[in-house]
């Protein structure tokens, strides 16, 4: 269920846009690995010392003195978070919902291919650049330390780190699409699309940064991907990864249903 | 043998919007006029032959598959002119018809190129610098490049220019020797009298007159425009036995309903300068049909 004429011109359409976001994290995990020094602790973690609140709120506390806890700790707390889920607002956004707001959705139906088959190829199209920001991520990561620090990453625990963003990733993409697919018009699509991860985002923050704020942790799927408890090897942080997954699959074919069956104005 | 049927098609967006309980059929070989004011429910019905809505009453059907649960069959065989023509972003005219012949995995190269020719369309501009007529050619030529049975047309020839309608207007009519069903929707009476067999006019959603074009031609009206050599004259004009809507200075309108001779021989009696016959649209031919209370 794929039409590859549909999937090579939505992919044409989002290339720049991955190239900005892997630029972007080429550039953050190049200053931050850099600054990992295994013998005397990192500046970053002389940071996280001196305002321990402040770097808390955007999850940068480092739970282990590893390279991998060093990653864990300042990459994937913010960095690996907020830009996938910019790619995921951004593309949901281009695939369905403007081309219904536009009209130009008319052109895709107006041929002998199911809108089943329209939905899920858009929908491949964001599950690829996820993919591809996700696994080029973790490709850098262990490149970059294996040059740096040779032997100094856990990569089985790095790589799990990053199955982990993929699920949570894939869950915040889901949530875009749906919204992509219920509102006709672009203006609520991104509204709503964009909003739910970002207030889950700020949530998540609001948690982080004080004791009396750390119940809000259970108001918002972030804690599900939990990042510390992946580098600490609870269990706990397995299952978080598996709910958010197949919250991910409900999600998108929730989004394909309801883009089947709806009414288009176009 | 009927090729597309609607029946008793409701769809209700309140305040008196949108259509009730409508019902057509179109034969096999047929082209069929769709006519009526703005907003009177034409693209409403066409949405729903596209399948792009679920009727909330009645069913359509297009050589027996129905509309909305089997839209993505009936698209083997349809070909659609959107009564608004947008495409993608940044694609050129040839981009766009060869990602249309892909994307519906059709090859048709030597069809395409015979309608760019007919149309005179270079289509390697982007489309968005494209002018509105060059877009509708687009939207012509990707209608028709995969020679479909049937056609669906919302307002096919809004932006062209004379030449170009009466080119469409062969197209049509040659698609229609061929046995080709085609439903059209349009404001250009030219158009609608030389290619249709058949003429429904929708108002308020709710069908107003079906007929055969002759026959509704019988019951139109014309309208003229005399230009007198002065006012007195034209205002002795105007007492005459005649419908006039119309007298400023020295020009008097009037609407003559088949029964010129009577107008030329009182013409004749008066010092007549010229005489114009405005172009009429649609909606002033038929406007016993679009005009009055709902």
């Amino acid at each position: 269920m794929i039409n590859w004429t549909l999937y090579k011109r939505g992919m044409q359409g989002s290339w720049r846009m991955l190239l900005i976001f892997a630029a972007v994290i080429t550039m953050y995990f190049t200053v931050i690995i850099s600054m990992f020094d295994p013998k005397l602790g990192s500046a970053l973690n002389e940071f996280a010392k001196a305002m321990p609140e402040l770097m808390a709120v955007v999850g940068m506390n480092p739970v282990s003195a590893e390279l991998a806890g060093f990653l864990e700790a300042y990459l994937y707390g913010f960095i690996m978070l907020v830009f996938p889920m910019l790619f995921c607002i951004l593309s949901s956004n281009k695939l369905i919902s403007r081309h219904i707001d536009r009209g130009s959705m008319t052109y895709l139906l107006a041929a002998p291919v199911k809108r089943e088959t329209v939905a899920l190829t858009q929908m491949k199209v964001m599950a690829t650049g996820i993919f591809a920001l996700v696994i080029y991520a973790t490709v850098l990561g262990i490149v970059n330390c294996e040059i740096s620090f040779p032997g100094e990453l856990d990569i089985g625990k790095f790589i799990l780190l990053n199955v982990g963003t993929l699920c949570l990733q894939l869950f915040i993409g889901g949530i875009c699409f749906l919204c992509s697919c219920v509102f006709d018009d672009s203006k609520y699509a991104v509204g709503v699309g964009a909003g739910i991860p970002t207030l889950g985002f700020v949530i998540q923050m609001m948690a982080n940064a004080g004791k009396e704020l750390e119940n809000a942790k259970y108001a918002t799927f972030f804690t599900l991907f939990d990042s510390d408890g992946i580098i600490a090897g609870q269990s706990g942080a397995i299952w978080g990864m598996i709910v958010l997954l197949a919250g991910a699959i409900v999600l998108f074919s929730t989004a394909i249903v309801v883009f089947s069956r709806k009414d288009l104005h176009i | 043998m009927s090729v597309c049927e609607v029946q008793g098609l409701t769809r209700d967006y309140g305040k008196g919007r949108g259509v009730f309980d409508l019902s057509f059929t179109i034969d096999q070989g047929e082209v069929f006029g769709f006519l009526g004011p703005n907003g009177a429910g034409k693209t409403t019905t066409i949405r729903h032959l596209m399948g792009f809505l679920k009727p909330e009453k009645g069913c359509c059907t297009i050589r027996g598959m129905d509309c909305w649960k089997d839209r993505a069959d009936i698209q083997e065989i349809l070909g659609y002119i959107p009564g608004e023509m947008v495409f993608f972003d940044d694609m050129t005219g040839t981009e766009f018809l060869s990602f249309m012949a892909k994307y519906r995995k059709t090859a048709s190269n030597e069809r395409t190129k015979e309608l760019l020719d007919r149309f005179e369309l270079d289509p390697r501009g982007k489309l968005k610098k494209m002018s509105k007529g060059m877009r509708q050619k687009v939207g012509i030529v990707a209608a028709f490049m995969h020679d479909p049975e049937v056609l669906i047309l919302d307002e096919p020839t809004s932006g062209l220019d004379p030449l170009m309608q009466n080119r469409f207007i062969e197209l049509v009519l040659e698609e229609k020797s061929r046995g080709k069903t085609i439903l059209m929707s349009s404001h250009m009476f030219e158009e609608v009298e030389r290619t249709c067999d058949r003429v429904a006019i929708i108002k308020n959603g709710r069908l107003v007159a079906m007929d055969k074009v002759e026959a509704l031609k019988a019951a139109q009206a014309r309208k003229y425009i005399i230009t007198l050599e002065n006012e007195r004259a034209a205002a002795a004009f105007a007492g005459e036995e005649l419908r006039v809507v119309k007298v400023s200075q020295n020009q008097v309108t009037v609407i003559v309903q088949n029964n010129i001779k009577e107008l030329i021989s009182i013409m004749n009696r008066y010092p007549v300068t010229n005489i114009v016959t405005p172009n009429q649209s649609l909606e002033e031919i038929f406007m016993h049909y679009y005009g009055g209370e709902n």
